[in-house]
């Protein structure tokens, strides 16, 4: 990789880099947490599949009224996985593996407004 | 007001008008979490949803620049893309019409054969492209997007370092694209023109939002029609700001 190239992607990740906001940045559920804005998602690898907890400006988002969809980007493949509302506000999405090094999209629509939110975690 | 005065004045205000009404654009900006596009110059968000009929090649990119599906939603007064995993890119076109210039100064929407008494006739297309996501290598020429904004090396973190742009038509670097580093809070900015190889180096001007815009002309399709093709494209992407 070239030193330009490097220094791009370190850019480029600070421009794109989630930022502090309302509510906190640490793990409730033993995860990975991602800020977007006012948006704390908690990701959390568990041998049955993936779980994601969603924290909207303090206060926990209301699961049953969300769709979610997890995308795995991990050794060249992508794969798609349906993130269920489990009660509370948190999500399962049976199967999903979470390997270091992988990229996931967090893909989050509220099923009444149809305003979606959108994360990527890089899983350490 | 002597008369040279007001002939000033009104050829001054004449130069506005018909600057302005070719500045317009669209561009990308984040609505209440939402990836909207925006239409309008400077302060002026405009009817968007008014223009939503006319947008095409609305398209979204991973980071490797494969395509992701994507639609244009109206939410209340905007237009809103919807996308089915977090896009690295986000693009569309706006074909904006034909306008022409009367000769008391007013703009219309209508083609030389339809205002023969024009002395300008444009067509103009919109074109806009945000980065959403971290760019792993340099952003392709992409599929409609005949005039196309595209960083040279790295975006800085902070405002006010350079920047340097390379502005593509028809996938190729042109020369003369006129640029400037800030559609929305400096819309009247002296624009800077591109070198043989397309490029331009401008600050980064704001700790946020970011909208460089370039316009280019091209040869009229139709010269019965128009006497010219005006495109303007905008990039825009973010700085992020400093944590809470």
């Amino acid at each position: 990789m070239t030193k330009l190239l490097k220094l791009s992607l370190a850019a480029l990740a600070a421009t794109a880099a989630p930022v502090l906001a309302h509510g906190g940045d640490h793990p409730m559920h033993g995860g990975q947490v991602l800020l977007v804005g006012e948006t704390a998602f908690e990701l959390v690898g568990k041998p049955a599949g993936a779980e994601l907890y969603v924290v909207e400006d303090g206060d926990d988002i209301a699961a049953a009224g969300y769709a979610a969809k997890l995308t795995v980007d991990a050794a060249g493949k992508k794969t798609d996985y349906v993130a269920a509302p489990a009660g509370g506000n948190r999500f399962v999405a049976e199967g999903a593996k979470l390997p270091k090094g992988a990229k996931v999209g967090v893909l989050l629509i509220n099923t009444q407004s149809k305003a979606r939110q959108m994360a990527t975690f890089a899983i350490k | 007001m002597n008369r040279v005065t007001r002939i000033g004045t009104a050829v001054a205000i004449g130069g506005l008008l018909a600057s302005a009404a070719h500045a317009h654009g669209i561009w990308f900006a984040q609505r209440a979490k939402q990836i909207a596009i925006i239409y309008g110059i400077g302060a002026d968000d405009l009817e968007s949803v008014k223009r939503q009929p006319n947008m095409e090649s609305v398209a979204a990119y991973d980071a490797d620049y494969k395509p992701i599906a994507a639609t244009l939603r109206q939410d209340g007064p905007l237009v809103v893309v919807d996308v089915d995993a977090p896009p690295t890119l986000v693009a569309a076109v706006l074909q904006n019409g034909t306008w022409s210039w009367l000769p008391g100064g007013e703009i219309v929407k209508k083609n030389r054969v339809e205002a023969p008494t024009s002395t300008r006739t444009e067509i103009t297309i919109k074109y806009a492209v945000t980065i959403q996501g971290p760019l792993g290598k340099p952003i392709p020429p992409l599929a409609n997007q005949t005039l196309q904004i595209v960083p040279v090396g790295a975006i800085p973190a902070m405002l006010g370092q350079p920047l340097t742009y390379r502005v593509l038509f028809q996938g190729k670097p042109v020369a003369g694209a006129e640029l400037i580093n800030d559609m929305v809070n400096d819309p009247d900015a002296t624009p800077i023109k591109t070198k043989a190889d397309g490029t331009a180096t401008l600050p980064v001007r704001n700790q946020g939002l970011n909208v460089i815009r370039a316009v280019h002309i091209s040869p009229s399709p139709d010269l019965k029609k128009a006497d010219k093709v005006e495109h303007t494209a905008t990039l825009a992407f973010t700085l992020a700001h400093k944590p809470e």
